[in-house]
């Protein structure tokens, strides 16, 4: 039985290094093949990324929005739901953060203003989902676009800057969380993140409720049978991700130096929402995996710009590169999922 | 001087890859141009039968010969191509697709690119609906069309592939009187052109009316194959149910108590819209064992979830001790003292993935002994209460940590009934509750429905095993199409009667 737990938790963790393997070499190849040096370029990636105090630093705040909006991804794997609504619902809590920063100048009322907003921007596709039986995939995608115009609209409207026409409202400077280290982007920001996924991991295994979301994902049939309102569990499941996301967006502009404030095209705050689902496809739908694949993430992230500084390597190829790898990393989880909707 | 048979099986075995047993060498043989009558109860092998003789299964042993010429099927398609087509109970159609596209699938053309002849379909399509005088919209998507179409759709569909044998896999399951009539003219003008049709059912009088000899099969057996013209309903029910009795439960006398089920006038709708469930009324009292026995799909399944609180009421009432629970959600029933071994073990009454602890709680995770605070769940007691009901019955399990799939089928079914009486209920609905299970468990868990009884419990047994109604029912019920025919005890009638009241025919005598 000791064992069987131990295989539990080796075997996932082995399929994803020999991801990351392949990746790195497929990669390399394709690096190779462009006319880079793999190895110098790979070496200014770990450089860049936990090279230094700094890198780490860079590291460990590229994963925080990416940590949360994973939560968002697989709280809802969990109860058998493809939710990829996290992109907008990310955009949302860093509006409500500026607007309720603006008003109160208070960070906890901005935390709480996020995830206000995040619950409000969950709920649609959670109710279309269980009166109307409209598919979440669909409700999602489209509710994405309609955040994201809306979002723009605020951004260069109502929100923007009279002082600095390329962003928003900053978050004033009694609001803004507290940076870990000076002169960093580190901010309280990733604590709220690892607190997140520890509450979000005790709600999945060790409440009645969690017990219940996990009861509907599995089967929904036999949930019902045991006294599970399985259409609950979907609207708490859509909820408890839309806090998630909406505090993606919250502690974006409240706790990344040195903006503090949604730039003109959204681009600080773009593409959380998507990188969230590779985020907790790696970790493999589990709150404690997808810490430790966000921050896998975040290296990317922090170690692709030494990539182009040191090795030369332009922007493009290194993305190409990033994909390749994240797509590697991302396969067994992927593989899963699958396996468990073809099962249906 | 005997015409060789169209059809003719010998010594076919089938032993499935779980080791049951479903054919135990049965000969059957079917004349040319006759409507052969297949008949017998759940499990008797009439189905396993035939989809040896369509090429589905292959057979563990036994010759199949045509015309008298020895075959071999590996598919479907070798089947067809020996003259043999299958309409199954469940219709393979493709529901956004129209009539004739239905009927071509698979015999398109040549090739993923080539272009398929439509005009010349649809001439030779109707050129058969004209000779065998039945017409079906060729052009609407069959999903817009009733059942009793779509399955002349089936039957078309096979005929379009030259077939001069038909089996129809109990053919009338779905249909409406008025189109189980419309089927038989349909089968008697097939026969008037020299087709040869093989009718599967468990009813006795469309056996009687359509067929002109009938072979009965029970366990796995052929028990004998008489011309309809000289048999009777009595005769051919006795075939189907007459039995050896098998192990007796011990079951001391008991008066039974007051009411606790009280079902009245229940009307249900099954999946697909039709009335499943046709006003029942019925009462179930402490210390009783209430059977209902019947063909499957004739309600039972839509009863016992309309109790249960998984579907739907559509009119009457249910009451409970004397409450009115009518469209209570599952949660409020077990809180007040029902408890469910539903028929689907693996899709309903576990959750495959879980653990056995998860799955020992499921339905009363919510109690007291297993929260904390905030709604937390203290595994300890879980882990501590699958402990508990391991030991008590006996479940071979490899930990309460381990996947419930890692189960067995008979220890799944007790874990399911331990957690159920673990409820402690007054009402226990057990629906299939031996299913697939083995020898053993199923003692066990039979022997436990008694003792439950000898409780004071109520118990409703709903099986699809007439042997297991017949021995621990106080008293039973036989079910067809939705009404109960008959309330009897089972001490008190005959097999014939019971053969009859299955087939769907009261016996007034």
């Amino acid at each position: 039985m000791k064992a069987d737990k131990l295989s539990n938790i080796m075997k996932p963790l082995l399929e994803s290094l020999i991801a990351i393997i392949i990746g790195v070499v497929i990669g390399a190849v394709v690096l190779k093949v462009s006319g880079y040096s793999p190895v110098e370029a790979y070496a200014a990636l770990v450089k860049g990324a936990v090279g230094s105090i700094y890198g780490w630093s860079m590291t460990l705040s590229s994963a925080t929005p990416i940590i949360l909006t994973g939560l968002t991804f697989a709280i809802s794997a969990r109860t058998g739901i493809f939710n990829i609504g996290a992109e907008g619902t990310v955009y949302f809590g860093a509006i409500a953060a500026i607007v309720f920063t603006n008003m109160f100048a208070n960070p906890v009322l901005g935390l709480i203003g996020g995830i206000i907003a995040g619950i409000l921007w969950a709920l649609p596709a959670a109710l279309l989902k269980v009166y109307r039986g409209v598919h979440e995939v669909i409700s999602t995608i489209m509710l994405n676009w309609i955040a994201f115009y809306t979002a723009l609209y605020l951004v260069l409207g109502p929100l923007a800057n009279p002082n600095d026409p390329n962003k928003t409202l900053e978050v004033p400077a009694s609001a803004r969380l507290p940076l870990l280290m000076k002169g960093s982007e580190l901010s309280l920001a990733f604590i709220i993140a690892i607190v997140a996924a520890v509450i979000t991991y005790y709600i999945l295994w060790h409440t009645v409720l969690g017990f219940e979301l996990r009861a509907s994902g599995y089967n929904e049939r036999a949930a019902q049978y045991g006294g599970i309102n399985p259409k609950r569990a979907i609207i708490w499941s859509f909820v408890i991700g839309g806090i998630m996301s909406g505090l993606a967006g919250a502690t974006e502009v409240m706790g990344r130096p040195p903006s503090y404030a949604i730039s003109q095209g959204m681009a600080n705050i773009y593409g959380y929402g998507f990188d969230g689902i590779g985020v907790s496809l790696v970790g493999r739908n589990h709150p404690i995996g997808i810490i430790f694949s966000g921050i896998f993430f975040g290296a990317l992230k922090a170690g692709a710009t030494y990539m182009q500084i040191d090795a030369g390597v332009p922007l493009e190829m290194v993305k190409v590169v990033q994909g390749i790898i994240v797509v590697a990393v991302a396969v067994p989880g992927l593989w899963d999922l699958v396996k468990k909707v073809v099962r249906r | 001087m005997e015409e060789v048979p169209i059809i003719d099986m010998k010594g076919i075995v089938k032993i499935y890859p779980d080791g049951t047993k479903a054919l135990k060498g049965v000969d059957f043989s079917v004349k040319q141009g006759e409507i052969h009558g297949l008949l017998g109860e759940n499990g008797a092998g009439k189905t396993t039968l035939m989809k040896i003789l369509s090429g589905m299964l292959p057979p563990t042993e036994g010759k199949i010969y045509v015309k008298g010429r020895e075959v071999q099927f590996k598919s479907p398609a070798d089947a067809l191509a020996n003259g043999i087509g299958m309409v199954h109970q469940h219709f393979t159609l493709v529901e956004v697709f129209d009539a004739l596209h239905n009927i071509i699938l698979g015999m398109e053309g040549h090739g993923h690119f080539s272009k398929i002849d439509v005009d010349n379909a649809r001439k030779k399509l109707q050129k058969l609906m004209d000779e065998l005088n039945f017409q079906v919209p060729l052009d609407v998507p069959v999903e817009n069309l009733p059942v009793g179409v779509q399955q002349r759709i089936e039957i078309l569909k096979v005929l379009y592939r030259n077939v001069d044998v038909l089996i129809l896999d109990e053919p009338t399951a779905v249909l409406t009187p008025i189109e189980v009539k419309e089927l038989f003219d349909v089968l008697r003008t097939l026969k008037e052109q020299g087709k040869t049709i093989i009718f599967i059912s468990h009813k006795l009088r469309e056996v009687m009316e359509i067929t002109d000899r009938v072979t009965v099969l029970r366990k796995g057996e052929v028990i004998g194959t008489v011309n309809t013209s000289e048999a009777t309903p009595q005769l051919l029910a006795r075939m189907m149910v007459g039995r050896d009795v098998v192990l007796r439960i011990q079951k001391p006398p008991k008066e039974p108590g007051e009411p606790i089920l009280r079902v009245e006038n229940l009307w249900v709708k099954g999946d697909r819209g039709e009335d499943a469930v046709k006003g029942l009324s019925f009462e179930v009292r402490a210390g009783e064992i209430f059977g209902i026995a019947g063909v499957e799909g004739n309600g039972q399944t839509e009863l016992i979830e309309a109790i249960t609180g998984l579907r739907k009421i559509e009119k009457g009432k249910i009451i409970l001790n004397g409450k009115d629970i009518t469209g209570r959600p599952p949660k409020e029933l077990y809180n007040l003292g029902v408890a469910h071994i539903p028929e689907d073990r693996t899709h309903m009454g576990l959750i495959l993935d879980m653990t056995v602890a998860e799955n020992a709680v499921l339905g009363l995770h919510w109690r007291e002994e297993f929260t904390g605070i905030l709604n937390s769940i203290r595994w300890s007691n879980v882990k501590e209460h699958a402990k508990k009901l391991i030991e008590k019955f006996d479940i071979v399990a490899p930990g309460v940590d381990a996947p419930v799939k890692s189960l067995s089928g008979g220890n799944q079914q007790k874990l399911i009934v331990a957690r159920e009486v673990s409820k402690n209920p007054e009402l226990i609905v057990a629906s299939q509750p031996t299913r697939g299970v083995d020898v053993a468990s199923t003692e066990y868990i039979r022997n436990y429905l008694v003792k439950l009884r000898n409780e004071n419990k109520a118990v409703l047994l709903v099986s699809a095993d007439l042997d297991e109604v017949l021995q621990l029912s106080d008293r039973m019920a036989i079910m067809y199409e939705g009404q109960f025919v008959g309330i009897v005890k089972p001490e008190e009638v005959t097999e014939e009667q019971i053969g009859l009241m299955m087939g769907g025919i009261k016996d007034e005598s």
